[in-house]
């Protein structure tokens, strides 16, 4: 507590400091090329983000080289631009078509899909972009005054610490379930298997790969919810025959406006929603896809009448988005402040400063300060740019919905492979996608909710790695877990949760017998 | 009123929509453009081959490298893509093929014709890969054909500077001191950089755990909590760290010192004897491609990588510029296929 004060009052003390800094940031962002580069940047990133299946990575990885030619802070601008405006485009998709732009946005599918049956489709992209604004601009600020202290604070988490987070996460994962408890837990159960899929990261040995080189680096995640979310989803609507008429192409600007009650339920959701994905995103490995996952199942385990929730309940769309956002700007924090990149992504982005012979580090913020600052200066004004972007297009997404199927299908189907493809430039991964786009199909007929699955993939890895890299770290010993004060506090979470889960449902039971 | 507000809004929506389709057409046409020149050139017949003989290379050529954009191998080739390409007047299309030990990328390279317009990187990492994996498709010592050396470079030896370990003695001393030895981090299994901890254990014969994390980044986060006595890896991804005073080098694994840090001894010089690794990047080809084109690849790769800007680019990154004549490349990639045979089998990674 004292440290954590002292701390405060140190930054306190450079606050005049951080402004001069600030001031130099945004001399650095506003330049013209420097708001072009931004512009272009994060237009890319929200026609990414709603293209069912072209990731980011992807495009980073494509805009890489296009960049070696550019000053290393315009480059970086754009490519950080691409990043966090694919997360304000990957939930247009998923609200609209119930097809996920990316993996963090399957979740969003889950209530923004029914809001859009409910004809509310405007009012979900309008909170969803206003939450993404938020949850974005309160981790700029995060960086701006406390990068430092919080990159330290990210990367004392040790294995123990993850298993326990991981283990917190995998129990609230059985929220996400709607109907069959049972059903949601095995499905839980099945993502953990799917996970096991390739190298094991101890011994080196192949799992469950079946002698295809192409399965040694594990199942793409991309692949698996392309499969599971999209082209299940395209299947079940030309099954079922009776296609949804959604839309009354007329979308005025007062359909997008949110009631009285949605707005008292929009900031709850957005606050706890933001200060997850904060956490979430500053540790490293972990990323917007948990984020959200996670942002969802508090706002089930929070809200008042759980039930609304898988019905288009507005908190379902409000949490995750702002977690995402706030997940991938604060990824920021570790990578460039101790050159400790969160994801894949990051990493990328850093070999493109290293092509320019900027090594990203500690010292980084002292040596480069104009990229540094610039770089978070330019975060805002990106921000501000998707703002402005994303909230009069919203009448023209919803358009999208009166597109006939039969076009529209054809070209999600012809996107999701190209963006699956593009991925590791591999055709395997095409047809994993349509192998799990039929067992989606399978699921949503009898009731199998795929949520719960992409969850216990995503996370079932990191679950057995930790635990294990924690058990080798102890030299065997279980009580490593207990003996951490941050796996212990995560722990005992996670035993209230089950314990509440469990009391509350035999009381249930037991009212009903009575 | 409220009619002529919904035919603007209408107009103005059937407007950015035509925009948006645009752009998204354009999005897909480029796309398209950058990953379906695949096996365009699969198609090319050998006659045609033959006609291009004098005129080598009159279209683009692509060279595939079997990692993910950003890492080692990448930007290597990236940099010296560029004077390639100056040279050779054509463009140089680097395209990633990442994961499973480079079978993918390796299986893509063979599927293109033999014409000298489809190249590939290997690493060290493929000498591994070719024990570590049962059945491959192809006989890496016979379908492919060496062109040149492009890059070489150690490992480097870290320790925490708080952890009072600051010379590779000190760690020696403490691994035969404490009952279970040291923890050594490295990346994933199978990696250069966690046989070369196994290697490291059996030549200095002390007892260690080696720990695998995912990433370089991990690894370092590993030695910032402290929670492993000794990193094993190279030298690019940790400079920071290195400059920035996070991690301390005691000792480099090449059989020279590296000219970034004069100051740090070689594994071999600080006590432990018959201990070298060497990394390298190296560029091949279709066994099947004619020798000119491969007599001509290897001039053009031996004059760039001596020029005296690349030599000093790819010292930036912690590894030297070097090419080498066919033949010496593949008495390197021979040799290190039985010299990690043996660690692996020793480590228990593979079975005999």
């Amino acid at each position: 507590m004292w440290f954590f004060s002292a701390c405060l009052f140190r930054h306190l003390v450079l606050d005049m400091d951080t402004l001069l800094n600030l001031s130099l940031g945004f001399q650095q962002a506003l330049t013209p090329e420097a708001l072009l580069y931004c512009l272009l940047g994060v237009t890319l990133g929200t026609v990414v983000g709603v293209l069912p299946g072209i990731g980011t990575l992807t495009t980073i990885s494509l805009c890489l080289p296009l960049t070696l030619n550019l000053d290393p802070l315009l480059g970086l601008i754009m490519l950080a631009g691409i990043f966090y405006g694919a997360q304000y485009g990957g939930s247009i998709t998923s609200i609209l078509l119930n097809v996920p732009g990316s993996a963090p946005s399957a979740v969003t599918c889950l209530d923004g899909y029914q809001m859009t049956k409910h004809g509310r489709a405007g009012v979900a992209l309008f909170v969803t972009t206003i939450a993404s604004f938020i949850g974005g601009s309160f981790a700029i600020v995060l960086m701006i005054l406390f990068a430092p202290v919080l990159a330290d604070f990210a990367v004392s988490f040790s294995a123990a610490d993850y298993f326990a987070i991981m283990l917190l996460a995998l129990t609230a994962a059985s929220t996400l379930a709607i109907g069959s408890p049972l059903k949601g837990l095995s499905m839980v159960m099945l993502g953990l298997v799917l996970g096991l899929v390739g190298t094991d990261i101890n011994s080196g040995q192949f799992r469950f790969t079946f002698g295809f080189p192409a399965l040694a680096d594990g199942i793409n995640l991309a692949a698996l919810a392309m499969g599971l979310f999209g082209v299940s989803e395209i299947l079940t609507n030309l099954v079922s025959g009776d296609l949804p008429q959604l839309v009354n192409a007329r979308i005025t600007f007062r359909s997008m406006i949110p009631t009285k009650l949605d707005i008292q339920q929009f900031w709850g959701a957005c606050t706890r929603g933001t200060l997850l994905g904060s956490f979430v995103g500053m540790l490293p490995g972990t990323g917007p896809t948990i984020a959200a996952f996670m942002a969802y199942a508090l706002e089930k385990k929070v809200a008042v009448e759980p039930a609304r929730f898988g019905r288009g309940a507005i908190e379902g769309v409000v949490a995750p988005e702002a977690a995402n956002n706030a997940s991938v700007q604060a990824a920021f924090i570790p990578t460039m402040t101790l050159g400790i990149p969160g994801d894949a992504i990051m990493a990328v982005m850093i070999g493109g400063l290293l092509i320019h012979g900027i090594t990203p580090g500690p010292q980084l913020i002292n040596e480069n300060p104009e990229l540094f600052w610039g770089v978070v200066a330019s975060f805002w004004v990106g921000n501000i740019l998707l703002l402005i972007l994303n909230l009069p297009l919203i009448g023209v997404w919803v358009k999208l919905l009166s597109i006939p199927y039969r076009v529209l299908f054809p070209a999600v189907l012809f996107l999701i492979c190209i963006g699956v493809y593009s991925i590791n430039n591999s055709s395997f991964d095409v047809l994993l996608t349509f192998i799990f786009g039929i067992v989606g199909f399978w699921f949503n007929r009898h009731g199998f909710p795929s949520a719960p699955l992409l969850l216990g993939f995503v996370l079932g890895p990191m679950l057995e790695e930790n635990f294990r890299r924690a058990l080798l770290l102890a030299n065997g010993d279980l009580l490593t877990f207990v003996q951490r004060p941050v796996s212990l506090l995560f722990l005992v979470i996670t035993l209230v949760l089950l314990v509440t889960a469990i009391v509350s449902s035999s009381l249930l039971a037991n009212r009903r017998s009575i | 009123m409220s009619t002529i507000k919904a035919k603007i809004t209408q107009m103005r929506t059937s407007y950015h929509f035509k925009f948006s389709k645009g752009f998204l057409i354009s999005m897909v046409l480029l796309l398209v453009a950058c990953n379906g020149d695949n096996n365009s050139s699969a198609t090319t017949s050998n006659e045609t081959v033959s006609t291009q003989t004098e005129f080598y290379p009159q279209r683009p050529v692509r060279v595939i490298v079997p990692f993910g954009p950003g890492g080692l191998a990448d930007v290597t080739m990236r940099v010296a893509g560029e004077e390639l390409s100056k040279t050779l007047g054509q463009a140089i299309v680097i395209e990633n093929h990442p994961g499973a030990g480079g079978v993918a990328a390796t299986s893509t390279m063979l599927n293109a014709a033999a014409d000298g317009y489809t190249l590939i990187v290997l690493t060290n990492g493929t000498t591994i890969a070719e024990s570590q994996f049962d059945d491959l498709p192809y006989k890496i010592t016979t379908d492919l054909r060496p062109i040149s050396a492009l890059a070489w470079f150690d490992l480097v030896l870290l320790t925490s500077p708080d952890s009072g370990l600051d010379t590779l003695q000190a760690v020696l001393d403490r691994a035969h001191s404490n009952p279970n030895g040291i923890r050594i981090a490295t990346i994933n299994p199978g990696s250069t950089q966690h046989l070369s901890a196994e290697l490291f254990k059996t030549r200095a014969g002390i007892q260690a755990t080696v720990i695998s994390y995912r990433s370089t980044p991990d690894v370092l986060g590993a030695l910032l909590r402290q929670e492993v006595d000794l990193v094993i890896d190279g030298y690019t991804g940790l400079k920071g760290a290195i400059d920035g005073g996070q991690a301390l080098p005691v000792a480099v694994t090449g059989a020279e010192r590296n000219p970034a840090m004069p100051n740090v001894p070689t594994v071999q010089e600080a006590g432990v004897a018959d201990y070298v690794v060497t990394g390298w990047n190296a560029v091949y080809t279709h066994s099947a491609t004619p020798d000119f084109i491969v007599a001509k690849l290897n001039e053009v790769f031996l004059a760039v990588t001596a020029l005296p800007a690349i030599k000093m680019q790819f010292s930036e990154l912690g590894v030297e510029a070097r090419g080498s004549t066919p033949d010496e490349i593949q008495q390197r990639l021979l040799a290190d296929i039985v010299k990690w045979r043996e660690v692996m089998v020793a480590s228990n990674l593979i079975e005999k």
